[in-house]
């Protein structure tokens, strides 16, 4: 073996909820980076910490609950492991559950690669021989609690055994009908395997054929395809029912004489507290007015603790512009590169900045909702109709959060259950009213209609929001954008205390993955919009003259059919930065005087309507786009969201302006 | 005994023993890789509010949200079902076999004499009124529906 340190790859790898994330945290400590599994919005997490002379990068994987997968985490977890086997596998079991966690673990143990399973969450149970454990299994097993920290030297001091002496000792057979041990007897003499494969267990690479019909395809040689599928109709035949499920069969079985074995009491008592909290939340009648309340609240201490913090941050650094300006080395610079620093590179900063309290109390909110327990019952209560959208529960919270900036509510796309549903997710989120066009549609319709019909107007925004979200989600059904849904099969999970430290740990991240993912593309976006409108630089900013003036008068053959100027072109390429700066652009566009009359004299009414609907739908700012691009991790879906935002804004202000025209009104 | 196909999974109470975990490869697949497999025996435990989606139990200590259509699919042999259920007959005897509710009401229904084990005939089943007869202590007891629907009652070989 080197002398240096070692590179080694543990991958941690469970059913989900087993405590997976808060025992990667525990090891890993702050080194982690995050970013997606290539070409899905999977979360990928990989973290770094030293073991004697190794040097480990661990890799949170996916909750699975078995290797032949039915949603897209179960693939990228079996891809994982087949093309690019981890030198050692971390398995998780759930000690309050066993049965749960004991047949992806013992699958895993078949495979024959290096592996060492930590009993997680061993306060809650100490009826367990772990050492008999242990000795079924084939692998050390090591009773821990990720969140107190009690074992985790000793699953340290394992695994540093496990890569120091790397061999198995056995392999534990899980007996399974006759006719297809047969066929995996047959199949594993065959099968010759190369590459990555070579570490594995034969008879185990054998049931991985049998079970899968597309993992056939990467690794048979020659030939194999006609005899693994005789051998699969022969299996099928034989047991009446899909390979899959007898193989599940087998090791829940075998899961079952297990737990016989090494526990001393039968079955853990039932979760009186959970059933208790459940008795009321998920009540016959009150639990969706509960529900409302908590979702109220949410949104309250999100957005109305955020929004001061933001305009706290907004008006340091307008003091701070203040104060530069007039710093003799920044005002000794030419005019052009002024306007760069300060209306685009310092805006940019401004906007970024002004991002960070909401995304952070939004990620400390979530992550309570989510970590107590109550994100899953919010996702049964809300089952049914999001359900009719293709989507699930949870989808509702990060649309309903998307009312308020819809920047969170992308990134919170994370939590959704399948990739099917995030892309759906964010591609909706972009039709929410949030608070920052309200602004923008407060200030118009002050100024063009009467206060009472002001609030109707407003009220149909609203009211338009919705009815696009649910037709742009039938739409998005029908076209199969992002792939089939998966069954919707939720394990509710016991309550839970959230912890501090978890909390923290996953707000840090998010802030950093916004810093590093989205804050780039959003400050590149608005020193695009800066250029479009201050340039050529000889003629005044945003004037009919600059790129951003011309390409209003380009495309006012498309805009006029919706009562919309080449003036407010402008505007709402300025709302690209940030919507509220629509209304301070027009007034630089109107050439400066008393905004309101100028809006006034400009805009009708109906023409002010048309303004606010495309407002409403079309891509919100750069920041949400950024956001996309982070989180889908596509650029094609972004465009996607890009192009369906500006068809649908046009489509909604066109029927809009146009109706109006023929009632007569202006 | 062969009956119609109710939609057992209307009924928070119901238990039921899973024989098959239906057609759909993808949601059997689900199932039986979460251990829900033949021979389980699943509990209704409650609707959501809008009635699609149903929380169930299962025997080994899981707790699932799952959508209707999937369990209707299932086959699966009633075990036991709340004295409302569509099926439940007149004049048969039956067992209780579990109070279906918190502590308050399992107490109420101790001191009307209505405990787990106990044999009983329904007399009247026609709302809003439900009148159980309490076999070996002779008596009956008028039940309000709301409490009908806790009382989990299962047939009995005698
Ligand atoms: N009592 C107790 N709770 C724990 C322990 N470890 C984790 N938990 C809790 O279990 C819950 C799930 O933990 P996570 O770390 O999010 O589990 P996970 O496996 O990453 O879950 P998924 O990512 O959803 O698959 C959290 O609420 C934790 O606080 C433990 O040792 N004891
Ligand atoms: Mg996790």
């Amino acid at each position: 073996m080197p002398e240096r340190a070692e590179k080694v790859v543990v991958a941690l790898s469970s059913i989900p909820n087993t405590g997976k994330t808060t025992l990667f945290n525990r090891l890993t400590g702050s080194s982690q980076t995050t970013g997606n599994w290539p070409g899905v919005s999977v979360e990928k997490k990989v973290g770094r910490f030293t073991l004697g002379e190794f040097e480990i990068s661990l890799v949170d994987l996916p909750g699975a609950y078995a290797l032949s997968p039915v949603t897209e985490e179960e693939n990228i977890v079996r891809t994982y492991f087949l093309k690019t086997p981890p030198a050692v596998i971390l398995n998780i079991i759930d000690a309050s559950n066993l049965y749960r966690s004991l047949g992806l673990t013992l699958q895993m143990c078949t495979s024959g690669l290096p592996m060492v399973v930590a009993v997680n969450m061993i306060d809650k149970t100490t009826q367990l021989d772990i050492p008999l454990l242990s000795t079924h299994l084939g692998v050390p097993v090591i009773p821990i609690s990720a969140r107190s920290g009690q074992g985790v030297p000793d699953l340290q001091q394992a695994l540093y055994e496990v890569i120091k002496e790397p061999e198995r000792t056995h392999i534990p057979h899980i007996s399974c009908p006759p006719v297809l041990e047969e066929a995996a007897k047959e199949l594993s003499r065959k099968i010759i395997p190369g590459g990555a494969l070579e570490k594995m267990d034969s008879n185990f690479l054998a049931m991985r054929l049998l079970e899968e019909k597309t993992f056939a395809d990467s690794i048979q040689k020659t030939g194999l395809a006609a005899v693994i599928n005789q051998w699969r109709d022969r299996v099928e035949k034989t047991t009446g029912e899909q390979i899959p499920i007898t193989c599940a069969k087998c090791r829940f079985n075998a899961a079952r004489g297990l737990i016989l074995e090494t526990t001393r009491k039968q079955s853990a008592p039932p979760d009186e507290r959970s059933k208790c909290i459940d008795n009321i939340l998920l009540h016959r009648w009150f639990s969706l007015p509960l529900f409302l309340l908590i979702m109220f609240l949410l949104f309250q201490a999100v957005y109305g603790l955020g929004a001061p913090l933001q305009d706290l941050i907004g008006q340091g650094f307008d003091a701070a512009e203040a104060w530069l300006r007039v710093q003799p080395f920044i005002s000794r610079q030419s005019d052009w590169l002024q306007s760069f620093l300060f209306d685009g590179l310092w805006q940019g900063l401004g906007v970024v900045t002004s991002f960070f309290p909401i995304v952070a109390l939004f990620f400390i909110f979530m992550s309570l909702i989510e970590d107590s327990g109550y994100m899953a019952r919010a996702a049964f209560l809300m089952d049914h109709l999001m359900h009719r959208l293709g989507l699930d529960g949870k989808a509702f919270i990060n649309l309903l959060l998307g009312y308020g900036c819809n920047v969170p509510a992308i990134m919170g796309t994370r939590i959704l259950s399948s990739h099917h549903n995030r892309i759906i997710t964010i591609l909706l989120i972009p039709f929410t009213l949030c608070i920052a066009r309200l602004q923008v549609f407060v200030f118009l319709t002050t100024i063009l209609f009467s206060p009472v019909i002001a609030p109707f107007i407003l009220f149909s925004l609203y009211l338009s929001s919705f009815i696009v979200i649910v037709l742009t989600g039938f739409f998005l059904k029908v076209l199969r954008i992002a792939g089939k849904p998966e069954p919707f099969i939720m394990e509710i999970p016991p309550y839970r205390m959230p912890t501090i430290s978890g909390v923290a740990l996953k707000t840090r991240q998010e802030l950093k993955d916004f810093l590093y993912r989205a804050a780039p593309l959003i400050i590149a976006g608005v020193i695009v919009v800066w250029f479009l409108t201050h340039f050529p630089a000889d003629v005044p900013a945003a004037g009919a003259e600059t790129w951003a003036g011309r390409l209003g008068h380009l495309f006012s053959p498309l805009f006029n059919p919706l009562g919309i100027h080449w003036q407010e072109t402008v505007a709402l390429l300025f709302g690209l930065i940030a919507k509220e700066i629509v209304v301070g652009a027009m007034a630089v566009i109107y050439g400066g005087g008393d905004l309101s009359n100028q809006v006034f004299q400009h805009i009708s009414p109906l023409q002010g309507l048309s303004f606010m609907v495309f407002t409403l739908f079309y891509t919100p700012c750069v920041a949400t786009i950024a956001a996309i691009k982070a989180e889908s991790g596509s650029w094609k879906i972004t465009l996607f969201s890009l192009i369906l935002g500006l068809v649908i804004a046009w489509l909604a202000s066109l029927v809009l302006y146009q109706t109006g025209l023929a009632l007569g009104l202006r | 005994m062969k009956k119609t196909k109710r939609r057992f999974e209307r009924y928070p109470g119901v238990e039921c023993i899973i024989h098959s975990l239906g057609a759909d490869e993808k949601i059997a697949q689900r199932l039986a890789q979460m251990g829900v497999l033949p021979g389980a025996t699943l509990q209704i435990i409650r609707l959501a509010p809008f009635g699609t989606t149903v929380e169930v139990s299962v025997d080994s200590g899981q707790s699932f949200a799952i959508r209707d259509e999937y369990l209707t699919a299932l086959k699966c042999q009633i075990l036991a079902m709340p004295l409302t259920y569509p099926d439940v007959r007149l004049h048969t005897t039956y067992r209780i076999r579990t109070l279906f509710g918190g502590r308050k009401f399992q107490q109420r229904m101790e001191t009307q004499g209505i405990h787990p084990g106990l044999f009983i005939k329904i007399v009247n089943l026609t709302k809003p009124r439900v009148i159980l007869q309490l076999i070996e202590h002779e008596k009956t007891v008028k039940l309000g529906r709301g409490e009908a629907e806790k009382i989990i009652i299962e047939v009995t070989n005698a």
